[in-house]
């Protein structure tokens, strides 16, 4: 199967380049950097090193990032994408297990979770993570232990998914769609590190509105999606 | 309602119609945007001509005054069009964002 691995960057100069060598020594999967519009030299030290990159003209933020590799993704004929931080947290050598979910288990959608064995540290972050997990249970019925990782692989019908429904984001909000669209999800172990250097998409400030986003979203307008 | 608050509700509405038409005529703003503010200036146009109408209507709906009913549909006028606005608003921002991951792609194509 064709693997294609999106990851996303904004300002991940000082990152980017050992995700991406991490991603080629560890595993033969194809890749694409998405260069959201970076302020600081991303770009060049893709351009220099040879990435495979796509580089977006207007920063759009993460959303529209994933949205674009799925589209190239779509276009290119892969049979899973998967999305990969480009910040350093993930680690390559957790992939392979989640395609093989797919391969051989007919998953849709495999979630590289930190708690499917683990259990989840007590703190502000982990506190939401659990309220996001109560409302996905609230309105699907189905467990879904690290609803905000952001490590995950989609098959095909979950790329065209993104590519035809511009509302989908990689983001907790799809996964209650996925569900009720009675895709299979899936959730696998992977450990993630703690990122190096620069600063997370979710700074502490934007998490209050991030939460209250994907609440309304997974309550009031992912809950109502039709089968069909 | 008093006769200046009449007055002024006439002037002002046939200000804004005005503004209106010459803003199409410079080709500014789109006939279908405008449609709506030219229906609400008639419409407060047509308010303050048949005044005892609004206060008819206001006395059997219970408002403490007329005014207050001219008010409540100026507002929920002003409800509607900033509705409409964010869905344009919603609607541009995902043509930016398609004309954007476009470029992207087309750019890396032609490496």
């Amino acid at each position: 199967m064709k693997v294609l691995l999106i990851i996303p960057a904004y300002n991940e100069a000082e990152n980017i380049e050992k995700t991406v060598k991490d991603v080629t020594t560890n595993t033969d999967y194809d890749y694409v950097v998405i260069n959201d519009c970076s302020k600081d030299n991303t770009k060049e030290i893709c351009e220099k090193n040879k990435f495979n990159m796509l580089s977006l003209p207007v920063n759009f933020g993460l959303t529209s990032a994933i949205q674009v590799g799925m589209k190239y993704a779509y276009q290119n004929n892969y049979d899973i994408a998967i999305q990969f931080d480009g910040d350093g947290q993930h680690q390559a050598k957790y992939l392979k297990q989640l395609v093989k979910e797919i391969e051989k288990n007919n998953a849709d959608v495999v979630i590289g979770s930190r708690f499917v064995t683990e259990k989840k540290p007590k703190s502000m972050r982990m506190f939401g993570s659990n309220l996001l997990s109560f409302a996905i249970f609230l309105v699907t019925g189905k467990k879904i232990k690290d609803p905000t990782s952001g490590m995950r692989a989609y098959n095909k019908k979950a790329i065209e998914a993104f590519v035809k429904n511009a509302s989908l984001t990689p983001e907790p909000d799809t996964i209650v769609y996925m569900l009720k669209k009675k895709m299979k999800i899936k959730e696998v172990q992977v450990k993630m590190k703690e990122r190096e250097f620069g600063e997370s998409y979710l700074k502490p400030i934007k998490a209050m509105e991030y939460m209250i986003n994907m609440f309304f979203s997974i309550i009031f307008i992912r809950a109502i999606t039709r089968k069909n | 309602m008093t006769i200046t608050l009449r007055i002024i509700l006439i002037i002002c509405s046939l200000i804004s119609f005005l503004l209106c038409v010459t803003k199409i005529k410079q080709a500014k703003l789109k006939v279908s945007n405008s449609v709506m503010w030219m229906i609400g200036s008639i419409l407060l146009i047509l308010m303050s001509i048949f005044s005892h109408v609004v206060e008819w209507i206001s006395v059997k709906l219970g408002f403490m005054a007329p005014v207050n009913f001219v008010f409540l549909i100026m507002i929920g006028f002003l409800l509607v069009q900033v509705f409409i606005d964010n869905i344009r608003l919603s609607e541009l921002n995902e043509k930016i964002k398609d004309l954007s991951h476009y470029i992207a792609i087309k750019e890396h194509n032609e490496k």
